[in-house]
């Protein structure tokens, strides 16, 4: 192999950076997980832990299995301690600004050729690499959350994105045990285009009064098996981050089907974010656990 | 002829360089020249540790990506003029390596050729941690000794002798034509050996008596062997099923993981891990998956260590009493394996009682014998008790020479049914 993927550098200690870093170690590389400061590593640190010991609680991991996923994440504060890496992913919000930044920092430091990911649901990989000085190592990736367990993964080319970094991006994927799914840059990609508009639909079903919130999510979880209703996912995903990728889609391609749903905009406006904040569509406790589910809305046992 | 032995797990791999000939097994006189092992393959601090008899061990770090390196690693080391046991790689004559699965293709150890390493891939299905990394082992070996012949010696090949009606699941038949879904078993490498040793040390004949051999290590497992055929064992179609093991929950109502999978929306991967890595002594004690600190603990008092260890010894009873009954009666009950070698508890709570098919343990003798080999049933049990040590890379070096030399013996495929 000419080209070895031991060392990824993840920058943004978020719940998309936690999460990815958590799978990297967990594939047997090694992380530097870079923040901003000691005391967001601090934060990150904890919550990424805590996130391990839920997941050991569930059964899906061992004690000796979060230990060996810690001792391969190295938490850094500076782009330097960056500069080994094969392979570097940004995490940070939906930012034009800050993440052509963060780009220009890693261009900068890292050896030529090795790739420079964008984890992005919406953003032109296009524009944001297009001021950098090797646009053809830039390319997205729109890893979907929990990172641990979703199996796909959607590659996403830029006009510039040279063959080698995404062979070597998609060969990173396999190493993660996921499925790629080569896309060609267009905002939402597959899946967040084709999934926001249902969740936006269920939006104007609920503000037109034709069913119930809980009503609604219901009956789309049990008719199709959903492991959980798209206003539920829409809770637990953040309903400021939902409108900023809808009204994202909607600004690039102006077609009114993409248009936001006026009670998403109104609840973002209000602070009803959604799990983070207790209440969205529906009410959370502190744990982020639902407290009014139907007395429908349980595991069928038959 | 000096044997290398390989045993390739995904991220290690260990080795043992055996000198045996048909004289040699014969008279019991197999020499371990060298038994090391290279951990942490794919890492940069990747460590080889070697013993040889009357050195100090041996140990190395490096970076080691693949099995191919480790193995040339190991090699080199083997014929290091300071550490090493061979003066040349040439010296070694033959390899043998553990492959995990056989399938319903392997009732014997066999040379390895093109199309025996294809149906070991093939039995990948059935094997998806083991068989791939066994395989690579092979592929690394056969790369540096391409010259000298390479043995498999399967877990699975000694329990093919089981009849349907042990190896079926009552489940529609379909599923085994289509899956090969049926109970396999494991430990047939150490089953077989130990019963062989046991018979030899009681200066029987293996092949006349009906023996039942208990494998209490990492993983656990009983068999039956009548008249030197493996005709039940405990372990089925993963090594899941039978006894409690460190982290294994053995049998258990199959009901239980849909339930449990719809009442704590459980995901198939949590489910699993939980059957394999959250349950046995560690699951219910929360102490220990280790039986020394289970057996610490309970003699501290907490007593879900002691209903652990009781679970753990009350399956070996049971197992043993149905193998008993499978084979209208048992001659011997041979104890192996790193609990079954090392702890007089367990061996005291688990055969104890058994006055009524004609065992009686020798209490004392028992608690004294630790690590080693021997008798621990009075002598006047019509049913004999033995502590046998294992030892599966002795067992794959001497499976070599048989392959070799043609003595190998060979077992009918195993029933067929109508459709």
């Amino acid at each position: 192999m000419s080209w070895e993927l031991r060392n990824i550098a993840i920058v943004g200690g978020g719940m998309m950076g936690r999460s990815i870093a958590t799978k990297v170690a967990q594939a047997g590389l090694n992380v530097s997980l870079k923040e901003v400061s000691p005391e967001a590593l601090d934060g990150a640190r904890a919550e990424l832990e805590g996130a391990l010991d839920h997941e050991i609680d569930r059964f899906g991991l061992t004690e000796s299995e979060k230990r060996a996923i810690l001792s391969r994440i190295r938490w850094v504060t500076t782009y330097d301690a960056t500069a080994d890496a094969d392979l570097a992913i940004e995490t940070v919000q939906e930012d034009y600004g800050q993440k052509r930044q963060i780009l220009r920092e890693l261009d900068r430091r890292m050896a030529p050729g090795n790739p420079i990911v964008i984890n992005t649901s919406t953003l032109s990989i296009t524009e944001l690499a297009s001021d950098n000085t090797h646009p053809d190592r830039i390319l997205g990736m729109h890893f979907l959350y929990p990172v641990t367990t979703t199996r796909v993964v959607e590659v996403v080319r830029g006009q510039l994105t040279s063959d080698e970094a995404y062979e070597r991006a998609v060969e990173f994927a396999r190493l993660l045990d996921k499925v790629p799914i080569k896309v060609f840059e267009m905002p939402g990609f597959v899946t967040t285009r084709v999934l926001l508009p249902l969740v936006n639909e269920a939006m104007h079903v609920v503000m037109e009064g034709v069913a119930e919130a809980a009503d609604v999510d219901l009956a789309l979880k049990l008719g199709f098996e959903f492991r959980t209703g798209p206003l539920e996912w829409a809770d637990r995903t953040g309903l400021d981050r939902v409108l900023n990728w809808m009204q994202h889609i909607y600004d690039e391609n102006g077609e009114p089907r993409f248009r936001p749903c006026p009670l998403l905009k109104r609840l973002t406006r209000a602070g009803l974010l959604g799990t983070k904040t207790g209440r969205g569509f529906f009410n959370y406790d502190a744990d982020g656990h639902r407290t009014d589910r139907l007395a429908d809305d349980r595991p069928g046992l038959t | 002829m000096k044997i290398l032995v390989l045993n390739s797990g995904s991220s290690s791999v260990k080795f043992q360089v055996i000198e045996t000939d048909l004289e040699r097994m014969e008279a019991g006189r197999d020499l371990t020249l060298a038994a090391g092992q290279v951990e942490k393959i794919g890492l940069a601090d990747s460590r080889l540790t070697m013993k040889v008899p009357e050195r100090p061990p041996y140990q190395d770090y490096r970076e080691i990506l693949e099995h191919r390196a480790a193995i040339g690693w190991a090699i080199r080391i083997l014929t290091d003029p300071e550490h090493g046991i061979l003066d040349a790689v040439t010296e070694i004559e033959a390899v043998g390596h553990r492959v995990v699965h056989g399938g319903e293709e392997f009732a014997s150890s066999v040379l390895i050729t093109p199309e025996v390493a294809a149906k070991i891939d093939a039995c990948s299905v059935l094997a998806p941690l083991h068989n791939p990394a066994n395989l690579r082992g092979y592929q690394a070996a056969l790369a540096a000794l391409p010259d000298v012949p390479h043995v498999a010696v399967f877990d699975t090949a000694f329990h093919q002798t089981m009849p349907g009606h042990a190896f079926l699941y009552g489940i529609p038949f379909q599923l085994y034509t289509k899956h090969a879904l049926r109970r396999y078993g494991f430990h047939g490498t150490s089953h077989r050996y130990v019963a062989y040793r046991g018979c030899q040390m009681l200066g029987w004949n293996r092949d006349s008596k009906r023996i039942i051999t208990v494998h209490l290590g990492n993983g656990c497992s009983a068999a039956a062997i009548d008249h030197g055929r493996s005709i039940d064992t405990s372990m089925g179609f993963t090594p899941l099923e039978g006894l409690l093991m460190g982290t294994r929950s053995g049998d258990m109502d199959p009901a239980i993981i849909p339930w449990l999978m719809a009442m704590e929306e459980l995901t198939l991967h949590q489910v699993n891990t939980m059957l394999n890595k959250h349950s046995g002594l560690y699951g219910v004690s929360g102490v220990s998956s280790d039986m020394r600190e289970l057996l610490d603990a309970r003699s501290r008092g907490r007593t879900r260590a002691d209903v652990a260890f009781r679970i753990f010894c009350y399956r070996v009873k049971k197992y043993i009493g149905a193998y008993t009954a499978a084979m209208g009666g048992a001659d011997a009950v041979f104890m192996t394996g790193g609990i079954g070698e090392n702890s007089p508890e367990v061996r005291e709570q688990a055969l104890t009682g058994m006055e009524y098919m004609g065992l009686d343990l020798d209490v004392q003798r028992n608690a004294g014998l630790v690590g080693r080999e021997g008798e621990i049933s009075t002598d006047g049990s019509r049913v004999k008790a033995l502590v046998v040590p294992t030892n599966e890379e002795k067992t794959i070096a001497r499976d070599v020479v048989r392959v070799l030399e043609g003595v190998m013996p060979t077992f009918e495929p195993p029933e067929s049914f109508d459709s």
